[in-house]
């Protein structure tokens, strides 16, 4: 029995150990970082002004998506956004495009689904939530059409406003850049520019007395923890407290610790850029193409930051720490339990149920994601499991389309903005879609050839907008 | 004054009325604090997003939390 729970505490070690590996936390710092900028520094209208009542349907889909991936980064924003396109603006489909689209097209979820499962799923889960999601809000828009006449026009809402500034841009683009450099598989990120030795007789021990505690395993996906990654841990320990203050209270005043807290983020990144070795000397460090991009971008952000006015950038970092608290420890809690429960489950019976991807396989992972409630980015960890249990990813992504869209609080909270009725119509036409799109990207990875799928994506889009067309003009003409 | 916080109970919201609160307590000003978390009461303003300030039934600002100058000026 002891040797049970020894696994269990074990399985949900290594899986935080993985969690906050290297290559997770170059993508997750700048991540946040990015979220909080794009809650601080663009202006909502900008966005907002493109879905008015009048907006074309062209114009008005691709704004929903849009505010969706930009503005939406917490369920905070995403109610009274949806409420509002929904009554006030281009109505029902486009705000049904935006709440579809919202939970897999920010930049957290996209940046953390690529780190973790790799960037074809990561571009799988958008480009299918992105067509899907508009489908759905087209459909959702011809089945209820009679309903829009009742909205309350208010065109005040969407006059041209504030645009988002050249400053802005310039600081958002160089954090992406930042997630970029730290994640990108490239040969000159990779180049070994110089490196020395760290003398240190202990270092084979100290990293065998890890891989005792938090054995790598290569079956499981388990990455074990390197002397690095136990530093790297260490500073975030130490980012965590600084920030506390620093940026818990960053929106009265800069203060030292606010200093504190970015000087160690910068210094944590550039550390995990670094290439580090155990040798029989101690610990060989080499110093990466990555190491210098990633140096030189955070510098670069510093004159960007100066053109802002200070509150810009109070705000920019109150935000980023407000995502932080709210997400990384329901975050790390659900990473270690993910990994408690790996112990428990047979690869036998995800395979046996979702090991081939088959109709039956994408509705079981639409129907577990419905039924579960999971945090944000937690699916992601959970989808990681599936995937090393020997899930088919075909059914992946139908459960990665299907978990975060719905959960019966958020059914809840859009009956109560557009009707039962409605809801629950939204609620099977996702699942039917997830479980489409589920199919899709299986037979895609099980070598049908993309210009086959891309037609039959194509096609049934075409018909869609065609069918819509019809329906509208029978309506006008009647 | 009636000054009133439109927002579903977000970090955000809670933030704006306790800034709004500290400028009015610095003006000294006579001011009577509603927060509202009715979204067809909030939805009833011409506003898209929370946290929104409304001053005497005029929005005065949606969407961002203002700056402490900003709100001084607008609860003077």
């Amino acid at each position: 029995m002891p040797d049970i729970v020894l696994a269990a505490v074990q399985g949900g070690l290594a899986s935080l150990a993985s969690y906050l590996a290297v290559h997770v936390l170059l993508c997750l710092v700048p991540a946040f970082f990015i979220a909080g900028a794009l809650s601080a520094l663009v202006p909502q209208q900008s966005i907002i002004r493109y879905l008015g009542p009048a907006a074309p349907k062209w114009v008005s889909y691709p704004a929903a998506a849009g505010a969706g991936s930009l503005l939406a980064v917490c369920s905070c924003t995403i109610q009274p956004l949806f409420a509002g396109i929904h009554k006030k603006g281009a109505g029902l489909g486009p705000a049904i495009t935006f709440l579809f689209f919202a939970p897999a097209g920010n930049i957290l979820a996209l940046s953390y689904t690529g780190v973790a499962l790799g960037a074809d799923f990561a571009i799988a889960r958008i480009v299918l939530a992105l067509s899907f999601g508009i489908g759905i809000g087209m459909i959702m828009a011809i089945l209820f059409r009679g309903g829009d006449a009742a909205r309350l026009a208010d065109a005040r809402v969407f006059g041209a406003g504030e645009r988002i500034s050249g400053r802005a841009l310039a600081f958002i683009g160089v954090l992406v850049a930042l997630l970029i450099a730290g994640t990108l598989k490239a040969d000159f990120l990779k180049a070994e520019l110089a490196g020395f030795d760290l003398p240190w007789a202990g270092a084979i021990a100290a990293q065998a007395a890890l891989d005792r505690w938090i054995p790598a395993d290569a079956a499981t996906g388990a990455e074990g923890l390197s002397l690095q990654g136990l530093v790297l841990v260490g500073l975030l320990a130490a980012i965590g407290a600084a920030a506390w203050r620093g940026l818990g209270q960053v929106d009265t005043a800069f203060n030292r610790l606010t200093w504190v807290t970015l000087v160690l983020a910068a210094v944590t990144l550039i550390c995990a850029a670094l290439g580090v070795a155990v040798t029989e000397n101690g610990l060989s460090v080499t110093l990466t193409g990555r190491a210098v991009a990633v140096a030189l971008l955070c510098a670069a952000l510093l004159p960007l930051a100066r053109r802002f006015e200070a509150w810009d950038m109070q705000q920019w970092l109150w935000e980023t720490w407000r995502f932080v608290k709210m997400i990384f420890p329901l975050l790390v809690v659900g990473v270690f339990v993910v990994g408690v429960i790996r112990i428990f489950i047979e690869p036998g019976w995800i395979r046996a149920v979702a090991g081939a991807n088959t109709a039956l396989a994408n509705l079981a992972g639409v129907v577990f994601g419905v039924f579960m409630y999971f945090p944000t980015l937690v699916e992601v960890p959970i989808a990681k499991m599936f995937l090393s249990l020997g899930m088919h990813p075909g059914p992946l992504i139908a459960y990665l389309m299907a978990d975060p869209e719905l959960s019966l609080q958020s059914i809840l909270i859009t009956a109560a903005i557009i009707g039962k009725l409605k809801a629950w119509t939204y609620v099977g036409l996702v699942a039917l879609f997830s479980t489409l799109a589920g199919l899709t990207y299986g037979a895609w990875v099980d070598g049908a050839p993309l210009v086959v799928l891309a037609g039959a994506v194509t096609a049934f889009v075409i018909v869609l907008v065609g069918v819509l067309h019809r329906v509208e003009r029978s309506c006008k003409s009647a | 004054m009636r000054i009133k916080i439109l927002g579903s109970g977000c970090a955000k919201c809670n933030r704006l009325e306790q800034l709004a609160r500290e400028a009015v307590a610095e003006l000294g000003v006579d001011a009577e604090f509603e927060h509202v978390r009715d979204m067809e009461a909030i939805m009833a303003y011409p506003i898209m997003t929370t946290p929104a300030l409304v001053v005497d039934e005029e929005v005065k600002v949606y969407g961002r939390i203002p700056s402490r100058d900003e709100l001084l000026g607008w609860l003077r």
